[in-house]
């Protein structure tokens, strides 16, 4: 409040004149005080009300303008007087309104302090009836932002942690600065966005923000608003908190009954298959296992639905349970899958893959169909190996499939890893030092399976370059080629490393 | 010391600044000590016997009326023989009730009319309105008796009576007596002069004088302060000078009351003079600045005059300045006798200290 807006109360306007100090009229207002005593010390946002008359040529008036001024008061307000001409013009060096006033300056003191206090009452009645709108009892976010856009008059909307829309609808949704969970106050051209993120304990990352935008008239209310956007707000965390322990407790129970069913070697006992059926899983037929693996960060709990809905987009009925860091999951077929149905399964889940990738950082592997229930632990075991392989595999989207691979590839695969690489670099590592192209003339010789003259003829060289070559690899490495054990690990080796190179 | 012609000039200056505003115009006394042919004797209090007779004596009530009513010149001896004879005591030396304005200058005029010397001391150490103000009441010792004499040849002793009634009493007087009386208070021993009395005033004043004489007409605000050893509140032009009846005590209206206001031309800030009978507070911008005991001084900023309350006017140009009470008056046991309360104005005092 200033002193501006008390002046244009009605009484005010038409009982209270302006001496003197009108360059101060926009001084902060914050209360209105009477006093009968003109030695009194007007304080800080304070108008005093000198309630008795005074002479216009007292001394008094004077100082009161001055320690008004000096404490940042609003203004003076007397009973009608003529001042001095130096009183004048003291209020007006100090900017100090010094009003006067016919009427009786208790009644204007009664309607100042009711002004004072509306914009208060306003913001408690609306915080009141936000509370009845939604506070009872536990809501839908989308049924309180249905709620709260009634009670406010204006449009109101849930938005993701990425500014996403949930529910409801709100032009300047955009403007909400997502990275910043605290309350926000928007000025826009012709209103106000307000923004209360509704947080989960934990990482200090808002799920959710409830927004609204006040425009024109209702602009005006801007500061009565936050504190019912706040209670909503709250309304919207309590509903994310109970469903958050319930799929908490949900993931819970469903990774314990993974775990029995992966444990059991032979056809699970009559318990378990209750709890797998009450589950909604079906052990009979043939599985096709899959394993998504994110990093440790990820909170694999609250992003399930993601992954549900990304493979529901892709029509791929599976199970999927959270499981480590990440999901174990498969899809279940009546029969035995035909190499065409696993193909397009595998195709499809390539899809969800890659649309997943777009917000989380995931690793896809698939395992084979396999039958029944312990069809099921061998899938998964495959799915996981795929997965783990998957994960350092950037070349194919972070995507494997048992089956394109064979196991031999598998196999090989494993040799790219971070314990395999170096130890085959060092195998090979005199290789390098010597001339001639002795690695690959190495690769060569064993995938020709140490024909001289094959050799010769991929790498187009004379066939004596080719005996000499690996001669002296022979000699580098003090190995003997023709011994079983050693032609193994430099196959691989030197497959790893021109792989690598 | 003998104040002689050459001196009178700087005295007049002196005690007009003490006079803080009041104490009455100092020409026609002025005029009065410039024809001693011989100069006037003023004496050290320590270079009398401490058992001599010392006559306080003084001119009361409406001084601008001195200058209408112009003294018949046996006015104050009567004053003193009426206490002589009511006291059986024979005056040895005069002391000025009043250091400033007139009645810094008159005892010394008087005081060579009778072949008696004048103590270099005073009873206000500056100029003030009532008689219940002065040293001697307000050290206890008490104003009765007290005697007046009127120009129309009316002599009144006052023998006994506290120090707010022989107040009354004189002013009652004066006001049928043609506005103005020269009185005498009971004799104080010179020995006793230092307790009740501002002593060395009247040296203190010519000394003063002198050096704010020697600054120059219209000095610097700095040269000011330096020669009369003060503070300079304002340098600037008089805006507004209002006038009104004080709050009198006892259903009699008291003395003028009034406000001037001075627009500062260093920073434009407004010293606002609260009066009545001599400047008693100022007020810089609405926060009290300076304050009786203190000394406020308006001079004319040109010849350096100084302006009396009754006598300021808007348009003139002026300096305002602050003088340090005397010590006598800043003592905690006297502070309340002339602080700004004692004269009906709500403020602490703010002394330049």
């Amino acid at each position: 409040m200033i002193v501006r807006r008390l002046l244009a109360l009605a009484s005010w306007a038409a009982d209270v004149r302006v001496l003197a100090g009108a360059a101060g009229v926009d001084r902060p207002l914050t209360t209105v005080r009477a006093t009968l005593d003109p030695g009194d010390v007007p304080g800080a946002g304070e108008l005093l009300v000198l309630a008795r008359q005074l002479r216009g040529t007292d001394w008094r008036i004077d100082a009161l303008l001055r320690r008004g001024a000096d404490n940042g008061a609003a203004g003076l307000l007397l009973p009608e007087f003529e001042p001095l001409a130096a009183t004048r013009s003291l209020a007006d060096r100090l900017a100090m309104p010094l009003l006067v006033t016919t009427a009786r300056p208790l009644d204007l003191l009664v309607e100042a302090r009711v002004a004072l206090a509306a914009p208060e009452l306003d913001r408690a009645s609306l915080l009141v009836a936000a509370h009845r709108a939604v506070g009872e009892r536990l809501r839908q976010p989308a049924e309180v932002v249905t709620a709260l856009r009634d009670l406010l008059r204006s449009p109101v909307a849930l938005l993701d942690d990425r500014g996403e829309l949930l529910a409801g609808e709100l032009p300047s949704a955009g403007l909400v600065r997502v990275g910043e969970p605290v309350p926000q106050r928007t000025d826009l051209d012709d209103g106000v966005l307000l923004a209360h993120p509704a947080l989960l304990p934990g990482p200090a990352r808002p799920a959710l923000w409830l927004v609204t935008e006040l425009r024109g008239h209702e602009a005006t209310r801007a500061d009565a608003v936050p504190p019912a956007l706040a209670l909503a707000a709250g309304a919207v965390q309590r509903w994310l908190l109970a469903n958050r322990l319930e799929l908490e407790r949900d993931a819970r129970s469903r990774a314990a009954l993974l775990g029995d069913l992966l444990r059991v070697d032979d056809e699970p006992g009559a318990d378990l298959r209750r709890r797998v059926a009450d589950a909604g899983w079906r052990l009979g037929g043939w599985h096709v296992g899959l394993r998504i693996g994110v990093p440790s960060t990820v909170d694999t709990v609250a992003r399930t639905q993601e992954v549900l809905r990304a493979l529901r987009a892709e029509q791929i009925d599976a199970a999927v349970v959270e499981h480590g860091d990440g999901w174990t999951g498969w899809a279940t077929f009546d029969q035995e899958p035909t190499a065409e149905r696993v193909r397009e399964l595998a195709t499809r889940l390539r899809a969800a893959h890659k649309a997943l990738r777009r917000t989380l950082g995931a690793h896809l592997g698939v395992g084979r169909p396999h039958p029944r229930a312990a069809g099921l632990a061998a899938t998964i075991a495959e799915a996981a190996d795929a997965a783990r392989l998957a994960a350092t595999r950037p070349e194919s989207g972070h995507f494997l499939h048992v089956d394109q691979l064979g196991m031999a590839q598998l196999l090989l695969e494993w040799t790219r890893t971070d314990t395999f690489e170096p130890a085959a670099r060092a195998l090979v590592a005199p290789l390098h030092e010597a001339p001639g192209d002795l690695v690959r003339t190495l690769a060569a010789y064993l995938d020709a399976e140490s024909s001289i003259t094959e050799t010769a003829a991929v790498l187009g060289v004379h066939r004596n370059t080719v005996a000499a070559r690996i001669s002296r690899v022979e000699q580098l490495l003090g190995v003997d080629l023709s011994h079983p054990d050693d032609r193994l690990a430099l196959h691989l080796a030197s497959r790893a490393v021109t792989l690598g190179s | 010391m003998r104040i002689t012609e050459a001196d009178v000039p700087a005295l007049e200056r002196g005690v007009a600044l003490l006079g803080s505003g009041g104490g009455g115009d100092t020409r026609t006394a002025a005029v009065l000590l410039r024809r001693l042919t011989g100069g006037s004797e003023v004496v050290d209090v320590s270079a009398l016997d401490p058992a001599a007779v010392v006559v306080p004596i003084g001119i009361v009530g409406a001084t601008s009326a001195l200058t209408e009513k112009l003294p018949g010149g046996a006015e104050f001896g009567t004053a003193v023989s009426a206490i002589e004879r009511w006291t059986g005591q024979r005056a040895d030396a005069l002391v000025s009730i009043e250091v400033g304005g007139l009645n810094g200058l008159m005892p010394l005029v008087v005081a060579a009319d009778l072949g008696l010397p004048c103590v270099d001391a005073d009873l206000s150490g500056r100029g003030l309105p009532r008689l219940d103000q002065l040293s001697i009441a307000a050290t206890g010792r008490g104003l009765a008796p007290a005697a007046l004499a009127e120009p129309s040849g009316q002599v009144l002793v006052l023998a006994a009576g506290t120090d707010s009634s022989i107040e009354r009493g004189a002013r009652a007087f004066l006001a049928t007596a043609g506005g103005w009386a020269a009185m005498a208070f009971g004799p104080v021993p010179a020995g006793e002069l230092p307790g009740c009395a501002v002593v060395g005033s009247v040296g203190a004043a010519l000394e003063l004088g002198r050096r704010v004489l020697a600054a120059g007409e219209g000095p610097e605000p700095g040269a000011l302060a330096a020669a009369s050893g003060g503070r300079v509140l304002a340098r600037g032009r008089v805006l507004e000078v209002s006038r009104h009846v004080g709050p009198g005590s006892h259903g009699s209206p008291g003395f003028g009351r009034g406000s001037a206001t001075v627009a500062d031309h260093r920073d434009g800030a407004l010293l606002r003079l609260e009066m009545e009978n001599e400047y008693l507070l100022a007020l810089r911008d609405g926060s009290p600045a300076a304050s009786t005991p203190d000394v406020i001084a308006v001079v004319d900023h040109r010849t350096g005059v100084p302006v009396l309350c009754e006598a300021i006017r808007s348009g003139i140009e002026v300096d305002v300045l602050q003088l340090a009470a005397a010590p006598f008056w800043t003592d905690p046991r006297r502070l309340p006798v002339l602080q700004p309360r004692a004269y009906g104005i709500d403020s602490d005092p703010v002394l330049v200290s």
